[in-house]
């Protein structure tokens, strides 16, 4: 094992995991001194009955004092500034988080607002502008994907600016993470499957990317098993309870990991497509990681080689010669989409060029890729990626991954 | 993979780990809202000149630091008294501890003094009794601790203190500070480590995040114990253990603690030898009785002992037996690249059959094993090296 030369690693965010998790809100909120949340979500959340879930589950013991449904799906200036003064009105001295990540997202803007006492979130911006402790915040995932709430980093957008803002401190790890497989049981397959390989992109970039460390490195492998016991399962079977809460349990592994090491080239693209095109993030990641990983082979084969054992176990891996195991990584992820292409009915998109919206229209046009390259260029994930990449080699695996067709490894230039 | 229905997992330690790694405390101190800190360390490691190292790195940072380099190898209430009136008296908001074993624990208890409870103090001894975060705490361990500092508990003066909230925020891992001692405290401060991470991950209180760090402690450790042992210049080597000390406290703290880990430290205080040591030595004896039981994860501890390839080329009911063997064989190695230190000191000790019924009756005693025989069979199979 590697020790770098130098590393930090930290994620100081309480777990508690299990199929009755969220009856301990009570006792973690009293913990805290807290006792008068205000709950932060959306109305999908809503929609698939969670809240009365959360709400019985904690009703006795607290005040619940505001429940916010209307945070978009991307998160937004407007929506924290209004809800912080909801905080402030209803005097709440907590905030419970319940969504993906762009409800953990805005429930961290508004715990900067509130804690800080300020008016204007922009002048919390970028990396370790908060010195202090915010107010108790308690987030509970409802996506077993972004590992949002064990990562310090929020996402705000302007919309009205066309400001992406992304705020980066150590304050704004949640207290605590609640992980309970009644939040998942509802999410649809095609969800389900987008988000699980979210997941896998985090824990199989935070593996084979140059920000590594031996902590994240044991989060991720853990990861990765749990994702490759459990995903098609649950795609396939939603109610199966004990494959959500080891969905649950992976995504949150690997947020860790990934939040404690980086991502690469992936995370690059996929962040590009999905402000270009608007493809949801998931559904970007499970069609790059394949790409991604044949991309770099060259330079991180031997750590991908190793991913076969917690993806495939013992046989598949001793039965796989040394050289040959990097390329049955990509194999197996590959099969993956294409089993939850079929346990999906056709909607967990295998490629780019058969991404579709609602309405069944072509999400990412042919000719948008340059744009998306272009947009990829100024992504900072870029700089953690084993190799170097510029427009043409963006351009590149875009065309390869819009068309489904795997890349001739010998293709990558040599940096 | 092993998921439990309900687990819980709290680990509020940053590890900051690696070259220079001393100098980030004054950026992290910041960031704690720390602006003047006391450090607190043993004499010895004073004159060995690991305090100058600390000093060296607040040079340039305009931060003045207050030092005490007197905590004594059995340090008491009193101890803390005349550290808490310095504390309060020089406006110190934060205390960084060089070192393990008593200077952590001390550290541990004057941050409960500091941070509002002096004068009841031993009213916080016990299990959760302290309610509330203390203030920022900082650890600097050197190879002299068994990352029982990163610990969620603290042994001081007669007494155990046991919360969540004694863990420390920062542990910085900084190559310059782990220069080993001698071979036996080394070797012994790493094998509670291994105890600590091998009893986390195959325990029945075990969990994924845990996991995670005990896996890694293992790992390290398997890696660079005999190394160390064998060439006390082994930079890396050396880095590795105290990140394995780190690692495996605080999967230590999340977990019910182990067998090895109440039997090793009852023979400590019989025999007067070190804790560790017997952990360790303790540890293949005691998990070679457990092997067949299902609460027992011992086939996935082949994995981090002995890495992929000899994990996944053994079939699945060799895997206990073979990763029981590999913990014996560490033991010999240790012992002989020691020149027989290591193994010397149970036979010094000269620990008598008599002495064994006592350790049993005490184990039996405070609960941490059950079956009196079985518990003389293991002290005596330990201490014939069988």
């Amino acid at each position: 094992m590697d020790m770098p030369g130098y590393y930090e690693f930290c994620c100081r965010v309480k777990i508690i995991s299990g199929h009755d998790a969220l009856e301990k809100i009570p006792d973690t909120l009293a913990q805290l001194n807290a006792g008068r949340p205000m709950i932060v979500t959306d109305k999908g959340v809503v929609g698939a009955g969670l809240i009365d879930i959360v709400v019985d589950a904690i009703s006795n013991g607290v005040n619940i004092r505001a429940i916010a449904d209307d945070v978009p799906p991307d998160s937004d200036l407007r929506i924290v500034h209004s809800l912080a003064r909801l905080y402030r009105e209803k005097d709440c001295d907590s905030l419970i988080a319940i969504g993906g990540g762009s409800v953990m997202d805005t429930a961290k803007g508004i715990n900067i607002i509130v804690s800080e006492k300020a008016d204007n979130l922009m002048l919390f911006s970028g990396a370790n502008a908060l010195k202090r402790a915010l107010r108790p915040m308690i987030a509970i995932p409802t996506t077993a994907g972004t590992g949002s709430e064990v990562t310090l980093v929020a996402v705000i957008k302007d919309h009205e600016k066309h400001l992406k803002m992304a705020f980066v401190s150590n304050f704004l790890l949640p207290d605590a993470s609640i992980v309970d497989s009644r939040m998942t049981l509802t999410l649809p397959p095609a969800i389900t499957a987008a988000t699980g390989m979210d997941a896998l992109s985090h824990a199989v970039e935070a593996y084979t990317c140059l920000a590594k460390n031996p902590l994240s490195d044991a989060h991720a492998l853990a990861a990765i098993r749990l994702i490759s016991d459990n995903l098609l399962k649950v795609t396939v079977n939603p109610g199966d309870k004990k494959g959500r809460l080891g969905m649950a349990s992976a995504a949150t592994l690997a947020g860790i990991a990934f939040g404690n090491s980086m991502v690469g080239m992936v995370h690059t693209l996929g962040h590009s497509v999905g402000s270009v095109c608007g493809v949801p993030h998931g559904a970007c990641m499970a069609i790059l990681l394949p790409y991604g990983l044949e991309y770099n082979m060259h330079k991180n084969g031997h750590l991908t080689a190793e991913l076969l054992l917690p993806m495939a176990g013992a046989e598949v891996y001793v039965a796989t010669p040394k050289e040959k195991r990097a390329q049955k990584v990509i194999d197996l992820i590959r099969r993956m989409n294409q089993e939850l292409y079929e346990a999906t009915g056709g909607r967990h998109a295998r490629f780019f060029g058969e991404s579709l919206d609602r309405n069944g229209k072509e999400m990412v046009p042919k000719e948008k890729l340059p744009d998306i390259a272009e947009t990829a260029l100024r992504d900072g994930s870029i700089f953690y990626n084993p190799e170097d990449l510029d427009y043409n080699d963006f351009l590149m695996v875009l065309e390869a991954a819009w068309e489904g067709k795997p890349r001739n490894a010998c293709l990558t230039g040599k940096g | 993979m092993y998921l439990p229905e309900h687990y819980e997992f709290f680990c509020p330690v940053k590890i900051n780990s690696g070259h220079k790694a001393l100098e980030q405390i004054p950026f992290e101190l910041d960031a704690l809202n720390v602006r003047k800190p006391f450090v607190i360390s043993r004499k010895d490691d004073s004159e060995r000149g690991l305090v100058d190292v600390i000093i060296d790195a607040f040079k340039d940072s305009g931060i003045a630091i207050g030092i005490f380099d007197g905590v004594p190898a059995d340090p008491d209430l009193k101890l803390i008294r005349e550290l808490f009136n310095i504390y309060r008296d020089r406006g110190y908001d934060a205390v960084i501890a060089v070192g393990g074993g008593p200077v952590a624990d001390t550290a541990k208890v004057l941050n409960i003094a500091v941070s509002g409870k002096p004068n009841n103090i031993e009213g916080c001894a016990g299990e959760n009794l302290i309610k509330r975060p203390l203030k920022p705490l900082i650890i600097v361990p050197t190879l002299s601790g068994t990352g029982y500092e990163m610990s969620r508990n603290a042994f001081f003066d007669g007494r155990d203190y046991a919360s969540h909230f004694l863990m420390p925020n920062l542990a910085v891992i900084d190559p310059r500070m782990t220069i080993p001692e001698d071979a036996v405290t080394t070797a012994s401060t790493t094998l509670a480590a291994l105890a600590h991470a091998v009893e986390a991950y195959t325990g029945s209180s075990k969990n994924p995040l845990a996991d995670a760090y005990a896996y890694t402690a293992i790992q390290l450790i398997m890696e660079h114990l005999v190394n160390v042992i064998g060439d006390q210049q082994d930079r890396n080597g050396r880095l590795s253990l105290a990140n394995a000390h780190a690692m495996a406290g605080c999967a230590f703290s999340n977990v019910a603690s182990g067998i090895a880990h109440e039997l090793g430290k009852i023979v400590g205080d019989v025999c007067h030898v070190p804790s560790g040591l017997c952990m360790g030595m303790l540890l293949p004896h005691i998990l070679e009785k457990h092997m067949s039981e299902s609460d027992y994860h011992i086939s996935d501890l082949l994995l981090p002992l002995a890495g992929f390839d000899v994990y996944a080329s053994m079939a699945e009911n060799q895997r206990a037996r073979r990763a029981v063997d590999i913990l014996y064989d560490l033991l010999k190695d240790l012992a002989a690249v020691s020149g027989g230190a290591v193994s010397r000191i149970w036979k010094d000790a000269q620990v008598s059959e008599d002495t064994l019924q006592d350790v049993a009756q005490r184990a039996v005693g405070n609960g941490a094993i059950s079956d009196m025989d079985c518990c003389v069979k293991i002290l005596r199979e330990a201490r014939e090296g069988k």
